[in-house]
Parts: C-alpha cells; structure tokens; sequence
C-alpha cells in the first residue's frame, strides 16, 4: 500500500493558468455585453431578441447570463463517426484528432510539382490518401474545385469525399440549399437522415468576419444545424494586429466573443444540439500581410483556444501541420511539427488544416503524408514514459547483470513493440544503406508513399443504389442552380 | 532655415501630433508650402517607404507615418492651389456584392492613401451600380476591387460589364484583389491588372497613373 501517489499518463501542456482562462472568459462576457456584435440576419435578430438581447439595427448586445445558458445547454462532447457507423472520433476532454484543412485554391501537383487550380479530381484523390493514412481521422475537402461551376460546387466536393473515404467529413457548403443537399447525400449513404443525426459523419464548417461580425449565409447555416441537429464548428479566423487585438490575450476574447455568440443563436434553434468551438486564431504578418499558418503566436493561440474549450468544457475545432512555406522545405516541416506537438499536448479535439501549405492556400499531399508521420511521432510522445513495477525492470536488470545484454530477453520481447515507435518515411539507415537506396530525401519518399498510397488504395464503396441517389441530387442542384 | 530633418523625423516615428505643429511652424516661418511637403512630409515617407521594403518597419508604423504626413499635408493644402499640388489620382475601391470581407481591402486602400492617392472606400458588399456611381461622382481613375469568395469573385465581371455599358470603361484602370483571385482570372474578365498584396496594388496603381 501507499498514499499521495501521483502519475503522469501522458505529457503536460498548460500555457494559461484557470486563473488566466477565467479572466479571459470574463472579458469575452464584457465585450459581449457592452460592444456586442453585428449580425446580418433578420431571423436570427428576431431570436436574439426574443431571448432577451439588446438589438439595435444589426448590432446586438448579448447578456452574460444568456450567454452562460448557451454554454449550459450545448454538450460537453460530440462523437464524429465513420460512414459505416464507427464511433471513431470522440470530441471531449483533452482527445484529439487530426484531419486535413478545406477549400484550397490551390494544389501542388503530386507528379509534376506545379502549383496549380484544384480539380474534383483532386479532391477525390486526396481523399483516397486520407483514408489510407493512418493517423488521419477525419477529412475536410483539402481543395475548391475549380473545374465545376461555382453555384453547386459544394455538392461535387461533397460528392467526391462522400464516395472516397470512410471517415468523418467536416464540409462546407455555399448556402443552407447545399447543406440540405450534403444531409440528403449523406442520408442516402446512411439509410435516412436520423441515421446520419444519431451517428453523425458529417459536421458543417462555418465561420463569422471578424471583428465581430456574422454574415447572413453563416448565421443561416448555423440556424439550419441547429434545426437539423448536424454538428457544427463554428470557427473565428482572427488575424492578431489586423481583425483582431495586437496582444494575444485581446485576440483571444475578441474571437471567442464571435464564437459564443454564434453559440447563442445556435442554441436558440436547436438546445442542446452539436456545437464545436473553434479556433483558427493567428497574427497578420506585419511585412507581407498574410494570416500566417506557422508563426509560434499562431501555435501558442492554438493551444490557448483549446484550453479555453477546456474550461468551458466544450469540444474544440483547433489547428496544425500547416506552414507559410510554398513548397514542403525545411520551413514546412519545422512549422508542421511543432504546431503538431502543441495542438496534440493542448488536447485540441478535431486538428484541422494538416497538409496546407502557403498560408492556407494550397493542399500538398506531399505535405499531408508528412504530417501523417509528424502526428505518429508527436502521439508517441504524449503518450509519455509508464513507470510501474512491469516496466521499472528491476528483475530482468538483475537477471542480466552488469555487462550483458536485453536483446533477446523475453521482457524485451514484450514490451518493444508497445514502447516503440516504428517510422514509415523518416529514414534511419547507415550512410552507406541509404546511399545504396537510392539516397532519398525525404520529401522524394514522402512523395513516392504518396504515390504508392493512389495506386494501391481502394477505399471501402458506397452502394451503387445510394451513388446513383447522391448524383440525381446534384442534377436536381445543377438544375435548379445553373 | 527650417529644419526639414525633424519635420521627416516627426512622420517617420509616426507623430501626428508634432507633425501637425511642425508644419504649422514652417507655415509661420513663411517657408514655402510646396518645400514643407516635399522636403519634409514626403521626405519622411520615403524613407518610411525604403525601410518598409528592407523589413525594418512594419505595417502599422507605415500606417501611422501616413497618418502624420496627412495631418501635416491638411495645413498645407488649403495655400497651394490645385494644378501645383497635383495628386496622385483617385482610387474607387470595394468588396464586391455579396462579400463582407474587408481587412485585405482596407490594407489596400490605406497603403494607397500613403502613397498620395484619394482613396474612395465603398465598403462591403458593393453592387455594380455603386462602383459606376462613385465612378462618375468621384471622376476616378482606378477601379480596385476584392473578393475573399469564388463565389463572390466572380461578381468582379458584373462590374467591369457594368463600367462598359455606362460607358466608362475606357476611362478608368480596373484592378483586383483578394485570396482566390488570379491574374489568369484578371484577364479572363478583362480586368487591367492583378495585386497579389497591399503593396504590390500601390506600385500596380502608381503604373497605371504614370
């Protein structure tokens, strides 16, 4: 027997104290009460009003209680599954899982190395990779199709995730018309639409203009979530310095003030439906002017965000395994790992944006099998050194003695496996191996893995019934829309 | 003889407020307006301008500096007269209909004020119609506008048919901006140019009006 004994089952992150996280909520409450925000939404108004805000014009001033009641009402956890019903991405406490980012212009190709427009095949491609790669949980499309016209491009993106991969989808849509059209795809996948809300593979992306605003289309697509009881991330792209407080701590509250109110409205419609918090919290570059994906602000915002889901015990969407760099470097491998790390330490739930590159405007699925080994290192990690008489080793250190060795100990034997990590793409030959193997970078066999994955992967299909009903959906969009 | 050195000084660091009197104070030393603006005030910008380039100032204090050189350019500008104070051009910029995103428009707009344009800012959300209307009132030279959307962007073709049917379109440069844009798309619309940046647009729009 003992007392007092304490344990630690995985690494420690903690950037903001309770007490820290506390005062920022506090000010989130102020800025919600005394500024308020702006939103462009005559129903979603009325709501707000009805509930007891202060509704001026489009701006509306929202009460501290109203907003503690949002956060009361809407789950404490969200569970994503897979498209054949797995319960595979459990969003509470400090889980976290990786998945890829959406609606890239821009892609660089696998096989010429140019940068150019998205196409649905692509999309479809870079599906089939996320399917097989396996510290990939869930998926966004990576790309905008290009090659589609714009009004119904969100089906044909849906479309081309939908049929290649199994795992979680969160989507955008261009409009409430497109996500009722992704829920009745979904529908015809799973068997009817409360088999897609009792096991949800699918979760709606939408995001506020900061600061402080809420456009029509996002405000509608929350109100149709909240309806319809989809999951929803509802994420502040906040640019530190620009659209957002200079100071990290400002940024913070003005964000998470756009991301609570959106929960108000949301929970009006729907109490106690799905709602995730985000999180895409980064600085303006004060040279270039870009939103950057890499800097160490963006990282330590990322890990705030999430502890501040925390505290309000609410699932959060966070962001990693992206870079500012415009092609898969040294630059994009030190900025992916590390944001890789401290989203993963800080427990932020769905990790998305993983394969982007240029700031959020081009998907590389070089970059994408990069930070697939990124997050098996980076999980290894956090997993952390297990001490218990089983593996402190006293007996078997006595049984070998001093000079001997634990190479073929049967205590080796079993416990290598569990306590290793085995790479896939980084390389730890002798000089004279890799040379004789050709001498691969690693950006050559994250590439040729790749490549590989495209040739060989079939991912699990949909039912011809249900690929025909998702088309006659799109052509009954096409018709309408074009 | 007036020391044009701090006056520059006062708009490089950004002081608004000692750029203001130290214009003032040229004014009442009977120094010549067009000598206040040229070897101080612009001067000052200049230099803010070259250090921007080398990354040894950032956005904000380029934004501040323009602030002051404004605040001292407003004292002067009422003793000059228009034809020797010509100014760079007029600028007409917006995001296009159905698009709230603004920062990136703004930096644009701000960045042109800087450099010596009137900068017309329509907003957000701007019809077709407004951006020929604000054409017309303001007998701008430069058409600029944003998207953040694909779906938004190709509102940007609405306008330059809108310019054409008003008949305008040959008197103004139409520039374009924003996340998804490219200059492939700029001349598949027909527009005169393409800024992949703040900056980029400035020098854009300087090359139209030279």
């Amino acid at each position: 027997m003992r007392s007092n004994y304490t344990v630690n089952a995985s690494t420690h992150l903690r950037v903001l104290s309770d007490s820290q996280l506390e005062e920022i909520h506090y000010a989130v409450l102020e800025v919600l009460e005394r500024t308020g925000v702006d939103v462009y939404h005559d129903g979603a108004l009325d709501l707000l009003k009805k509930a007891g805000a202060y509704v001026s014009g489009n701006n509306v001033r929202i009460p501290s209680a109203m907003v503690e009641a949002a956060l009361k009402s809407s789950p404490s956890r969200v569970t994503l599954c897979t498209r054949d019903k797995r319960r595979t991405v459990l969003l509470e406490g400090y889980n976290f899982h990786f998945g890829t980012g959406s609606d890239c212009p821009f892609i660089i190709d696998l096989y010429t190395g140019q940068r150019r427009k998205f196409t649905k095949k692509d999309v479809a491609e870079g599906m089939k990779l996320c399917d097989a790669l396996p510290n990939i949980d869930f998926v966004m499309s990576m790309g905008l199709i290009s090659d589609i016209a714009p009004p119904v491009s969100d089906r044909h993106q849906f479309e081309a995730m939908l049929l290649n991969t199994t795992k979680p989808i969160v989507f955008t849509a261009h409009n409430r018309a497109g996500c009722e059209d992704i829920l009745a795809m979904s529908a015809a996948v799973a068997g009817g639409i409360e088999e897609v809300v009792k096991d949800p593979f699918i979760c709606l992306y939408a995001e506020p203009i900061s600061p402080l605003k809420h456009m029509y289309e996002a405000v509608d697509k929350l109100i149709w979530a909240g309806e319809n009881r989809i999951p929803v991330v509802y994420t502040p792209c906040i640019m530190s310095g620009a659209t957002a407080p200079a100071t990290l701590a400002g940024a913070m509250v003005s964000a998470t003030a756009e991301t609570l109110a959106g929960l108000c409205i949301h929970q009006i419609v729907g109490e106690g439906a799905p709602f995730i918090m985000g999180g895409v919290y980064g600085i303006m570059d004060m040279h270039t002017t870009i939103f950057t994906y890499g800097s160490p602000e963006f990282m330590l915002m990322q890990s705030a965000v999430s502890e501040l889901a925390h505290f309000y015990r609410k699932p959060v969407f966070s962001t990693a395994g992206c870079s500012d760099s415009k092609v898969l470097d040294e630059q994009a491998a030190i900025e992916a790992a590390l944001s890789i790390l401290l989203a993963a330490q800080s427990g932020g739930n769905l990790i998305h944006d993983v394969g982007y590159l240029e700031s959020g405007i081009v998907s590389s699925f070089d970059m994408l099998v990069m930070c697939d080994e990124i997050i098996g290192m980076v999980k290894r990690i956090v997993r952390g050194i297990e001490v218990d008489d089983e593996t402190l080793a006293v007996d078997v250190i006595h049984k070998v003695g001093p000079g001997g060795h634990f190479l073929a100990e049967e205590h080796t034997m079993r416990h290598f496996r569990s306590q290793t990590w085995f790479p896939s793409v980084i390389n730890r030959q002798r000089y004279e191996e890799w040379v004789n193997s050709g001498s691969l970078t690693l950006r050559e066999r994250v590439t040729s893995k790749a490549k590989a994955i495209l040739a060989e992967h079939v991912p699990k299909e949909v039912s011809g019934k249900a690929v025909d009903e998702v088309q006659r959906i799109i052509r009954s969009a096409e018709d309408r829309e074009l | 003889m007036f020391d044009f050195e701090t006056l520059a000084q006062s708009v490089i660091s950004g002081d608004v407020r000692k750029a203001e009197e130290l214009t003032k104070k040229a004014v009442s030393e009977g120094v010549s307006p067009l000598d206040v603006i040229n070897k101080g005030l612009i001067a000052g910008m200049e230099v803010v301008g070259q250090r921007f380039k080398k990354g040894d100032m950032f956005v904000p204090e380029v934004l501040i500096a323009a602030r002051a050189m404004n605040a001292g350019l407003d004292v002067v500008r009422p003793l000059i007269a228009d034809t020797d104070l010509k100014g760079m051009g007029t600028v007409v910029i917006g995001t296009v209909k159905g698009d709230l995103h603004d920062i990136g428009k703004n930096l644009v707009g701000m960045m042109m004020e800087s450099a010596g344009f009137k900068v017309i800012n329509l907003g957000v959300d701007v019809s077709p119609e407004r951006f020929v209307e604000a054409v017309k009132e303001h007998d701008a030279q430069i058409v600029g506008m944003s998207a953040l959307l694909t779906t938004t962007m190709l509102v940007m073709r609405d306008v330059i048919s809108a310019l054409k049917e008003s008949g305008l379109r040959d008197k103004v440069k139409v520039m374009i901006g924003g996340a998804p844009v490219t200059s492939d798309f700029a001349k598949e619309i027909g527009a005169d140019g393409y800024a992949p940046d703040a900056v980029s647009a400035t020098d854009l729009a300087k090359g139209f009006v030279a």
